[in-house]
């Protein structure tokens, strides 16, 4: 039972204060998730702290590998019109 | 000659209000002793100051507790100029060795922010550490920060032991349902907060946030960002409550949005507003508020004049090398900063003697102009047209000169061979100037000089190293006297 932050993480620091457990703590090339420490902010908080505060959509995984917070839940971007305008960029 | 600088309502709106009447000066004039001593010699709270003062902006602030559609959390481009984006994160330690490295090097440097790139008040400890050792360290250096509101109640006390007398909140907005379509969510006790629900309680912060820091004395200046369609409108609106809560100045600047930013505004293809929607807003506001023109929306790790980014010399790995003796540094400083003080009280005294002398002469019955101008600084007409990465605009009319925004320029002379697209990017350059009809430089070539004129724009030459409000009448008043300002050109527009 884990949360785990993976490479798009931009290292903004926001989380790491947030976790009730201290389980987060600064690395290269990106924050990373003491498993061992890490309770899903189980009896703490009703939700995940960090994915609470995380302004990275994906960046933050469950323990079943999901991302908590799903392509275009927070920016309110569609997934396919912010693929659509990286692939213009890519063009060009 | 002469100009009052006149930053107020158009004379349409019939005679002014108190406290916002005559120029950028005079608007300075009128403020309480107090606050004039705070700001005169802050580049961002006086646009008098900021063509001499420099501040400089350190980035150890990475964590947001809100998310703006206009923002993007990824901040590692160098070649990008926005607010939120920087190059490298510091540690209060290398902020505060970064900090008196400039202030030795630069010594015209006075302010120090902290801006982002998330927000300083959602950084707590790194933000007050920087400050508390600044405070104590480098005790000649002017401490601000800028936040979005959120926090900002909790952190008022602690502001207040810091030697912060400044302070900018961002306000977009005191309509939740407008700041739902600014701000998708805010982190809130322990939770993340969308829609109308997040934004009342982000307005319910700031407002709170505002009236507290008022109450303690501190100086509020805000922003806002005029997004079209959006809250444009209602900016006014703002404007007016904020002033009425106390706060001395109100910063519009316009919505920065490209696909390639990857902001919610940038993709989804929401455009910023010209740079005339900008201007008649400012103007609308400005009936009740002290505007702020002169903003240049820097990056949350700049160094230098507003204008100018000097942090590509104070890197980690060369500040690391500077060995600095601050007590050396200070005296200096405080030599220096005496000495710009009396020019800018000598010229202050100039032109209030040239607005005195103007109001006498007959006055004129001609429409306004808006000019261009190419300075470095100190108020002078200084630059050359080709190396100018941005200009000035002011508008002449009957009633004086007064300043009114800035553009970018593409610069389109490196001075080297780099010049395979040079008419492109000076078409782009001489497009940026659209609405202005003369352009005054110490210099111009013979190419631009051609296709200024083509395209309706004035070039001049003849008025270098002259204070600019001087010459920016004496050039309105040859067009005066050879008949041009009878008729209104397409492209020229009245302050109205």
């Amino acid at each position: 039972m884990a949360v785990k932050i993976i490479e798009s993480c931009v290292n903004c620091y926001a989380c790491e204060p947030v976790c009730p457990s201290q389980a987060i703590y600064e690395a290269k090339p990106h924050f990373r998730v003491n498993s061992k420490k890490c309770t899903e902010c189980e009896g703490d908080y009703p939700v995940y702290q960090c994915a609470s505060i995380c302004p990275i959509e994906g960046a933050i995984l469950n323990s079943l590998g999901e991302a908590i917070n799903p392509p275009g839940s927070l920016t309110g971007i569609p997934p396919e019109k912010m693929a659509e305008a990286m692939a213009e960029l890519q063009a060009h | 000659m002469e100009l009052p600088v006149l930053n107020d309502a158009p004379k349409a709106a019939g005679g002014c209000s108190a406290g916002s009447c005559g120029s950028t000066d005079d608007q300075m004039d009128q403020l309480p002793d107090s606050i004039r001593e705070k700001v005169q010699n802050h580049p961002c709270y006086s646009e008098d100051a900021h063509h001499y003062f420099a501040r400089m902006h350190v980035a150890v602030a990475p964590a947001c507790n809100i998310q703006c559609h206009y923002c993007n959390r990824k901040y590692d481009c160098a070649n990008e100029s926005r607010p939120g984006v920087v190059s490298e994160l510091l540690t209060p330690d290398q902020a505060v060795k970064k900090t008196m490295a400039v202030a030795a090097t630069i010594p015209q440097m006075t302010v120090l922010g902290i801006a982002g790139p998330g927000d300083p008040l959602a950084n707590p400890e790194r933000t007050f550490e920087t400050f508390r050792r600044l405070s104590e360290e480098a005790p000649d250096i002017k401490l601000c920060v800028s936040t979005n509101g959120l926090a900002l109640p909790d952190a008022v006390e602690e502001l207040s032991k810091h030697n912060i007398d400044h302070v900018t909140i961002t306000i977009n907005t005191v309509d939740p349902e407008i700041g739902a379509k600014i701000y998708p969510w805010i982190f809130w006790n322990n939770r993340r907060i969308k829609g109308v629900k997040a934004a009342k309680i982000l307005i319910e912060q700031q407002q709170k946030g505002l009236e507290m820091l008022i109450a303690k004395g501190i100086l509020v200046k805000v922003n806002s960002v005029m997004i079209p369609g959006v809250n444009d409108k209602h900016l006014a609106e703002v404007s007016k409550v904020v002033k009425s809560k106390g706060a001395f100045l109100h910063n519009v600047m316009p919505l920065i949005a490209e696909a390639e930013h990857g902001t919610f505004y940038g993709v989804m293809g929401q455009r910023g507003p010209t740079p005339d929607e900008l201007q008649d807003l400012q103007d609308a506001c400005s009936g009740d508020m002290n505007m702020m023109r002169h903003c240049r929306q820097c990056r949350a790790d700049a160094v230098g004049l507003l204008g100018e980014d000097r942090g590509d010399e104070f890197t980690l790995d060369k500040i690391e090398d500077m060995k600095i003796d601050y007590q050396a540094a200070m005296e200096k400083r405080k030599v220096i900063h005496e000495a710009i003080q009396a020019e800018m009280d000598s010229k202050r005294l100039e032109k209030a003697a040239k607005v005195e002398q103007f109001k006498q002469e007959p006055k004129l019955d001609t429409r306004p102009v808006l000019m261009a101008v190419a300075t470095s600084g100190q108020g002078v007409i200084n630059m050359h047209f080709g190396h100018a990465k941005e200009f000035l605009i002011y508008e002449a009319s009957p009633d004086g000169v007064r300043f009114i925004s800035h553009r970018k320029a593409d610069q389109y002379c490196g001075g080297d061979t780099t010049c395979g697209e040079t008419e492109s990017t000076l078409m782009r350059t001489i497009r940026s100037l659209e609405g202005c009809e003369a352009v005054l430089c110490s210099k111009v070539g013979y190419e631009p000089w051609e296709q200024l004129e083509a395209a309706g724009i004035q070039p001049n030459g003849e008025h270098p190293m002259e204070p600019i409000e001087e010459a920016v009448m004496a050039v309105y008043k040859e067009m005066a006297a050879a008949g041009k300002l009878d008729a209104k050109p397409e492209a020229a527009r009245a302050s109205a």
